[in-house]
């Protein structure tokens, strides 16, 4: 008996050995676990924490045990998850905001499993916590990261929808414009072709898309064009081509640089074949205006002259100097129609077309000449100053230089009273050669000065003096200099005179 | 022998004035009212000088130098126009058809019409 006691309580012995090295086991994993773990009362009360568990919550064991969770969890949240682990008897990873005893908020996911006793009596719950700071961290960069890539996508997007939209714009104009536009790629190949260009030449873009210029010769319609480009497609600039009957073209390039190369050419085609029809029109009109205007003015004059000369019998005193006055009328019908001819040129910018080595002051001289007799019969003190040598040679259209001096002179005689002054000076210098004819006559009034050279106009003092004159001699010497590159200008005053200058460049 | 002197010209005054002018030079005139006149007068008398307007009926001054081209005896007859237009395209399709001298007639007197052509056939 007293054998079997032995063995018994050798064997409880060696039990309670085991169930002591059984619970160090235990303290020991749950010391050394690196999740905070807690141990909780049926009432919530803390019954036994670890070291991580401290380390979280920053309490102490000795602070911890014995008190209500619900300083360290919110009360509704712990009490709803205890509900759910009575349910399921676990819970795994819930979400839940742990209090440190510093206050700060932490993000955990507590995993929870129920106690009960042999008898099934809910003993407690055991806690286990993982801090999900860094995880939400990451987790927060994370959606940083995406914000911003979303928000680089949205950008791409959104420059996506401008680039479509600049080029809808851009294909929106090539389609409407009104000039044909062809696209030269930098090998030299048709890379665009605008609806304009299918009008024009009645052919439909995919049958000439990536043709070279000599390519184009092959179709109808295209050899003045490929003439004109050749196939480096040559600068141009408002040239014009005639396609067809009824069809011209004004062609200009425009060479689209990128880094310093030549990248794309631009040829436009801009159809003229309106104002071409308008231009012949005009033509044929002012010639026919001038000739009927014309025809009726040479026959009186040449009747006079003739008169006059004696070539048609002798004639008295009396009726030569009935005649002259009629022959200066009539001169001045010739004069008045010669201008507006001129005019009409000079506005069709076709006035220039002789242009030849000359001697300003020949041409000064011979204009002088002309009106000697008037000057004389004004008692006009006259005199031509010029340099004692000969003067640089000009490239002048002769006729038109002599027109111009012409009506300079003739405005100083004119507005100049009986037994004024006028001068007439001529120098040379710096690659020009200078005219000026000052007159000691009436003047152009300073509020006046701006519009003298405007066609059809007349100084309200010059109108008093003579009432006769076009308007349009100062308009036409103006054109007439700046079309040989020349300057014009003056200095007035009234009652005192004007001088008028203009300067023409030296070749 | 008298130099021979074509007027064409449908102006009556003015071709009644020009032939007093020159017959009185000593010239030997003969006048045709329109081109086609003219051409077939000049096939026959061959002048020395032709004056040509250019705005005439039935055929024009330009059509007349056409043709003159176009035949070997009349080619190299003078030809100086006398017209009352005179635009540069005008003047310039004229010398390219071998015209020498084109004359507006209101910026020229008879006397000067003479001179020019005496400076052409003496």
């Amino acid at each position: 008996m007293a054998i079997e006691k032995k063995i018994e309580e050798e064997k409880i012995t060696t039990l309670l050995e085991d169930l002591d090295s059984l619970e160090s086991y235990i303290r020991d994993l749950f010391n050394f676990l690196p999740l905070p773990v807690f141990l909780l009362s049926p009432v919530k009360i803390i019954l036994e924490v670890n070291p991580a568990f401290e380390q979280i919550t920053d309490y102490k064991i000795e602070e911890v045990i014995g008190r209500s969770i619900e300083g360290i969890f919110n009360p509704e949240e712990i009490e709803s998850l205890i509900q759910e682990t009575i349910e399921k008897g676990s819970v795994k990873v819930k979400e839940m905001v742990l209090s440190t005893k510093t206050g700060e908020k932490i993000p955990v996911s507590a995993s929870t499993v129920l106690r009960k006793s042999e008898e099934g009596d809910i003993v407690g719950y055991f806690f286990s916590l993982f801090n999900l700071t860094d995880i939400k961290k990451k987790e927060n960069e994370l959606i940083n990261t995406q914000k911003s890539l979303l928000n680089i996508l949205e950008d791409t997007e959104e420059a996506r929808k401008a680039i479509e939209e600049e080029k809808n714009k851009t294909q929106s104009i090539v389609n409407n414009f009104t000039d044909g536009l062809l696209l030269f790629n930098q090998q030299g190949k048709l890379s665009l072709v605008n609806p304009q260009v299918e009008k024009l030449f009645g052919i439909k873009q995919d049958q000439i898309i990536g043709f070279s210029v000599e390519e184009l010769a092959s179709l109808p319609g295209f050899i003045p064009l490929v003439e004109l480009l050749g196939g480096e497609i040559k600068e141009a600039f408002r040239k014009e081509i005639i396609v067809k009957d009824n069809l011209n073209l004004e062609v200009s390039t425009v060479s689209m640089v990128s880094d310093g190369q030549k990248a794309e050419t631009l040829v436009i085609l801009h159809d003229i074949t309106r104002e071409k029809i308008i231009e012949k029109m005009k033509t044929e009109f002012v010639s026919l205006a001038a000739h009927q205007l014309r025809t009726p003015l040479s026959a009186i004059k040449w009747t006079l002259r003739m008169l006059l000369d004696g070539d048609l019998g002798r004639i008295t005193q009396e009726q030569r100097e009935f005649i002259d006055k009629s022959y200066i009328s009539n001169e001045r019908m010739i004069n008045l129609i010669n201008d507006l001819l001129d005019v009409t040129r000079i506005e069709e910018g076709r006035y220039l077309y002789k242009p030849v080595l000359s001697d300003i002051a020949e041409i000064t001289e011979f204009v002088v000449k002309s009106y000697q007799e008037l000057i004389k019969r004004k008692k006009i003190k006259f005199d031509l100053k010029k340099p004692a040598g000969k003067m640089p040679k000009v490239l002048v259209d002769v006729e038109k230089i002599r027109l111009a001096i012409e009506n300079l002179l003739n405005n100083a005689i004119r507005y100049t009273p009986v037994g004024g002054k006028v001068v007439i000076s001529l120098s040379s210098k710096d690659k020009e050669v200078q005219f000026s004819v000052q007159d000691s006559g009436a003047g152009i009034p300073e509020d006046q000065q701006e519009r003298i050279f405007t066609k059809f106009f007349r100084a309200t003092n010059a109108v008093r003096i003579e009432t006769e004159g076009s308007g349009l001699g100062l308009f036409i010497t103006k054109n007439i200099i700046e079309a040989h590159d020349g300057k014009i200008w003056f200095k007035s005053e009234v009652d005192k005179g004007s001088t008028f200058y203009f300067t023409l460049p030296v070749e | 022998m008298a130099k021979k002197i074509t007027i064409m010209e449908d102006e009556e005054l003015i071709l009644n004035l020009l032939q007093k002018k020159l017959i009185s030079e000593g010239y030997e005139i003969s006048v045709a009212r329109n081109g086609a006149e003219g051409l077939k007068l000049i096939n026959e008398v061959k002048p020395d000088l032709i004056l040509l307007d250019i705005i005439m009926p039935e055929k024009g001054g330009f059509e007349v130098l056409e043709e003159m081209q176009k035949t070997p005896d009349l080619k190299n007859i003078p030809v100086i126009i006398i017209s009352n237009s005179g635009q540069p395209v005008e003047i310039d399709r004229a010398q390219k058809l071998g015209a020498k001298d084109w004359l507006i007639k209101t910026d020229f007197d008879p006397q000067e019409v003479v001179d020019k052509v005496k400076q052409q056939i003496g």
